[in-house]
């Protein structure tokens, strides 16, 4: 681990200072400090934000609010997200170990950086942490990586189950910085590699996350999420999916539909929903629509397989949360 | 023989070491510097290749050697020439040399130690350790069976009968490639050295699993005297085989105290785990069968590969399951191993007999199905009366009693024999059986027994206790020869001044140690009651010393129980307070005039999502046939470990080399998967009544291996149970069953 200077502000604004002479925020720490040891980051001070007062979950004119720094096991445990948005405390739950869930913050696990073990190690190559040094994922053991959204610099994934979640639920995010307040979507805040991998999301020099948002849905609303793995639990997702469905009179209203595992960023299924809205729930329409799930999917060497089950994965979970009738 | 009314051997004595353990004050090998004679210790970070195969061209240590508290960095450039004796022990590979670290420029493999960065504080020597830029002028590694680094290891053949002609004539024929896949020990602790050298003699404490190989092994490395080393090592925190050999930083720990003159602590991390404590190695196992109409198998080749390291010649019991397991009179192996550009494999949890039951168990299973024959009957109509590879009596096999309870308990009867033929939901449910065995091993053992005047006795011996209970079950066994409560005698452990003992593997140390402990044991109480009835002041004097028995401490006549002394008086009146017995267990012949083994049948329940391809196990069973039990909770604990252990080779466990550069690609435990919890709803462990008093006189065949033995094929048989879907492939993973 490289040397670093420590720092803990009292209030925000003392804190945006400190990210605006270059400080990196940590919060809960479980991906920066695991990255620290592995020397692939080595921020020269941290700015630890913990003691900030972002964390309440609340309902607001513009949806429910969670706090950035509420903590991933909280948040799985508000009554108000449990009885409203069971897409979300499934995607919590399912994410890492109940250890983790306890420090990690909802902040922090959307910036969470990705498991792509050439990413991990400073001996290989990768555009993402050298820019220009090459990716050694593309031709090397690359069965978690991304077959949605790649590009030849990078196709690492995402990691995060519940910015799957967020996604589906056209999530917003709050960001404060020196120059104020704004909101940015979810989908739009995280980007894709392109050919700039290094660049994984909107965030300016020194600004914070301060909560996400969550727009009010039509109700009655239906939602849940499916995480598949090799083994039961305290494994990232070879392929996850989050359906949230409004269904009036045996119609689907309005379909939103996000898969995990997959992609370079957590991959809103548009096709998918196209095919959704306005029909009635069937077994045959989720096999129909599942079946345009993989769209524009590039396989890579060891994880060809990951196209079918995610179209199995995205039929499955239509048929948990839609029903056949 | 036990004296006591009620024996404790036997019994399920809780850990008596377990108070320390989970209150934290057992001190592990890295945390040995809570010890006086270590304090002022330093730290060594080890420096690992990121080449797979190649030369050093140039170690720039300037930025590292500037870092504040840096004392060292030491490479080929500057250490010393070690004279590396040459020394074999019984866990080395029988052809090869050992690596020896920083003494020439060769890489052999990525992750070779290449330098060790020492400072006054861990953090420092982290630090300067990711600062040491070394350049490589770099070769592509060999990784593969099918690329070696040079031409096949001279192979290991058997042959009996004429396998080729039984195959011709043979009604059906099968003939299948089954691959295994590497595997790591990944105990919870992490390999870990502290070395302190005193003039010309070295203290080292470390974790292993065999305190006399590093002994001799550091002895060789520096060229002194295995007298003037002394290996120290209480407690381990699971080792699995991975802490049987002395590993290179074992020998780094120790060179970079003798170049900072500072006591040195080295540990591994959890990546260094990967590459620099032996795995188990990567096999293909091509097995061709033929039957008669009836199953009897007439017929089997085996075609065995195994990877090695180029510069050592690892090989395991791969051959003995084809040879023992089934009557077939007509049997061909070959078992080559391949050199590659790797560390060298070591033995973990049932090597060999773990591989070679997949393919043995799996082709087995095929069979079964091909003819229309119930697997468990299959196996039944190819059970041997004698060992059919020696032609020898078995000391004890009731293999079919383990067919017979499992199949009871878990209800085999009512099982559809179609693939496919129960369903819940989403779920395709299946079963299935898998026979294991593991050759039980004995070897020489000493201990000493000592029983002090405040009537508590101490006995020694320099095993380990890895996890299986041994400072348990030796105290029980001390305990009923000595006719003290467990109470009052304390086992020791760990320590390379303590009496011989064999490695602590291959379920070896229950049969040996305890075979000396109950030794050593007899005789110091035959001592006492010797000084006793020629002892005027006590009162069993002038008595038959036959007749003489102990228990709870006293010494007493067997038919007038009044008539007695305590230890502890017998004692007072001696000179020296003390009485003191060596003793020991040397195995005879048994080994040539009885085949003996430890079975068990493993039963697998496993539930295999339809369309999503997830296999998981609902629930495991083994009935298992190890002789004597000596403490049924520490061996349930032992079993479930096992079985556990089967369930991540079987689906989870898979060390991922990429062959551009042999670079480990998932060299962490969020990518090397083992089972959780989650993952062990329902396992369960059954034991036949009774023991083998013609393997060794306390009647035990060993169980750590055995309950490993088995799992991975009964797995991927109820999983074709299950899917109609046969994996020859290990770990068997979604993208397999999809």
């Amino acid at each position: 681990m490289y040397p670093f200077a420590y720092t803990k502000p009292a209030d925000t604004a003392a804190a945006l200072a400190a990210g605006a002479r270059g400080g990196r925020y940590i919060a809960g720490g479980t991906t920066l400090v695991d990255l620290m040891r592995e020397t692939v980051e080595r921020p020269g001070t941290l700015v630890d934000i913990s003691g900030l007062p972002l964390d309440d979950v609340r309902d607001t004119a513009r949806g429910l609010r969670i706090g950035a720094l509420a903590r991933m096991a909280d948040v799985a445990a508000h009554p108000q997200v449990r009885s409203a948005y069971p897409v979300l405390v499934q995607s919590l739950e399912l994410a890492a170990s109940a250890q983790l869930r306890n420090m990690a913050t909802i902040g922090g696990n959307i910036l969470q950086r990705t498991r792509c073990t050439y990413f991990r190690d400073v001996s290989a190559a990768c555009n993402k942490r050298r820019p220009g040094s090459g990716c050694a994922a593309l031709d090397g053991y690359n069965r978690s990586h991304a077959i949605l959204g790649a590009s030849d610099a990078c196709v690492a994934t995402h990691p995060s189950d519940l910015t799957v979640a967020l996604a589906a639920l056209d999530a917003k995010v709050r960001l404060l910085g020196p120059d104020g307040e704004r909101e940015v979507a979810l989908t739009e805040f995280l980007l894709q590699p392109g050919n700039t991998p290094e660049r994984e999301h909107d965030l300016r020099p020194g600004e914070l996350i301060t909560a996400v948002e969550i727009p009010p849905h039509p109700k009655p609303l239906r939602s849940g999420y499916l995480k598949v793995r090799d083994r039961q639990s305290y494994e990232f997702a070879l392929t996850s999916v989050a359906v949230v469905l409004h269904l009036t009179g045996g119609v689907i209203r309005r379909a939103r539909v996000a898969a995990g595992g997959v992609g370079t960023v957590p991959w809103r299924l548009n096709a998918v929903e196209r095919r959704l809205t306005g029909e009635r729930p069937s077994q045959r329409l989720w096999e129909q629509a599942a079946e345009v799930a993989a769209e524009g999917a590039r396989p890579l060497r060891h994880n060809a397989f990951k196209a079918e089950l995610l179209k199995r994965t995205v039929e499955r979970q239509l048929r948990t949360v839609g029903g056949t009738r | 023989m036990t004296q006591q009314a009620r024996p404790v051997a036997g019994t399920p004595l809780s850990r008596v070491d377990g108070r320390l353990k989970v209150t934290g004050r057992a001190a592990y090998a890295a945390e040995q510097d809570a010890h006086a004679a270590v304090r002022g210790e330093v730290h060594g970070v080890i420096v690992t290749s990121t080449v797979g195969k190649g030369r050093i061209t140039g170690i720039d240590t300037a930025q590292a050697a500037a870092q504040p508290g840096v004392l060292a960095v030491i490479s080929h450039l500057n250490a010393p020439k070690l004279p590396y004796r040459p020394y074999r022990g019984e866990v080395d590979p029988a052809r090869g040399e050992r690596l020896r670290v920083f003494q020439d420029d060769r890489v052999r493999f990525f992750g070779q130690p290449v330098a060790v960065a020492v400072a006054e504080t861990l953090e420092a020597a982290q630090h300067a350790a990711s600062l040491v830029q070394v350049t490589y002028a770099a070769e592509r590694p060999a990784t593969g069976l099918d690329a070696p680094a040079g031409p096949p290891n001279q192979s290991e053949n058997y042959q009996r009968g004429n396998a080729d002609q039984a195959l011709q004539q043979a009604h059906t024929r099968l003939a299948r490639t089954y691959r295994l896949t590497r595997e790591n020990h990944h105990p919870m602790e992490m390999h870990a050295t502290i070395a302190r050298w005193d003039g010309d003699r070295l203290t080292v404490w470390d974790k292993s699993q065999f305190v006399r190989t590093v002994r001799g092994e550091l002895a060789a490395v520096f060229g002194i005297p295995a007298e003037s080393v002394h290996v120290i090592s209480p407690f381990v925190g699971g080792a699995f085989g991975s802490g049987l050999r002395a590993w290179p930083h074992v020998a780094v720990a120790a060179l970079a105290a003798r170049q900072v003159r500072r006591p040195v602590k080295v540990m591994l991390t959890r990546k260094q785990m990967f590459t620099g404590t032996g795995f188990r190695p990567l096999t293909e196992y091509k097995l061709t069968l033929g039957a008669d109409e009836r199953g009897r198998v007439t017929a089997a080749v085996h075609d065995i590969r195994a990877e090695t390291s180029t510069y050592e010649d690892y090989r395991e019991a791969l051959l003995t399951q084809g040879q023992m397991t089934y009557t077939t009179p007509n049997v061909r192996q070959s078992y080559r191993s391949i050199p590659l550009d790797v560390s060298t494999p070591t033995w973990m949890r049932g090597p060999g007999a773990a591989t070679a039951a997949f393919p043995i168990e799996c082709a087995m299973d095929e069979l079964a199905y091909e003819l229309g024959i119930d697997p468990i009957e299959l196996r039944l109509r190819n059970e041997p009366e004698r060992d059919p590879g020696t032609g020898v009596p078995f000391s004890t096999r009731r293999l079919r009693e383990c067919f017979r309870i499992g199949a009871r308990t878990v209800g085999w009867d009512e099982r559809a024999p179609q693939p496919r033929s129960k369903r819940e939901g989403h779920w395709l449910i299946g079963t299935g059986v898998a026979v294991a065995t593991y050759h039980t091993a004995r070897a020489p053992a000493q201990a000493l027994a000592r029983v002090e005047a405040d009537g508590r006795a101490t006995v020694q011996c320099a095993t380990s206790d890895m996890g299986p209970g041994t400072y348990t079950s030796m105290t029980q066994i001390a305990a009923d020869a000595l006719g003290l409560p467990a109470g009052r005698v304390r086992f020791e452990l760990g320590d390379s001044a303590m009496p011989l003992a064999p490695p602590h593997g291959g379920s070896m140390t229950m049969a040996s140690v305890g075979s000396a402990v109950q030794d050593t044991c007899d005789k110091l109480r035959k001592q006492a009651i010797a000084l006793a009835v020629a002892d005027p002041a006590s009162p069993l004097h002038g008595a038959p010393a036959g007749d003489v028995v102990v228990r709870d401490g006293r010494l007493h006549l067997r038919d007038e129980p009044g008539r007695d002394e305590s230890y502890r008086d017998l004692l007072a009146r001696g000179k020296d307070g003390r009485l003191e017995a060596r003793g020991g267990y040397t195995p005879g012949d048994e080994a040539e005039r009885y085949s003996m083994h430890a079975y068990g049948a493993v039963f697998a329940q496993v539930a295999v999502d339809e369309r999503l391809g997830m296999a998981r196990v609902r629930r495991l069973l083994g009935v298992y046939d190890a002789g004597r039990i000596i403490n049924p909770k520490l061996a349930h604990s032992q079993a479930i470990g096992g079985l556990v252990g089967g369930i991540g080779m079987a689906l989870l466990e898979h060390t991922v080399t990429d062959p551009r550069d042999g670079r480990i690609a998932n060299p962490n435990l969020a990518d090397y998967l083992v089972p959780t919890n989650a993952d062990v709803p329902d396992v369960n462990a059954i034991y036949l009544d009774g023991d083998d008093r013609k393997a060794d006189p306390i009647g035990v065949k060993g169980l750590a291996e055995v309950v490993i033995v088995g799992v991975a094929p009964a797995i991927a048989n109820a999983i074709f149970h299950a899917t109609g879907r046969r994996v020859r492939d290990l770990p068997i993973t979604i993208e397999a069953l999809l």
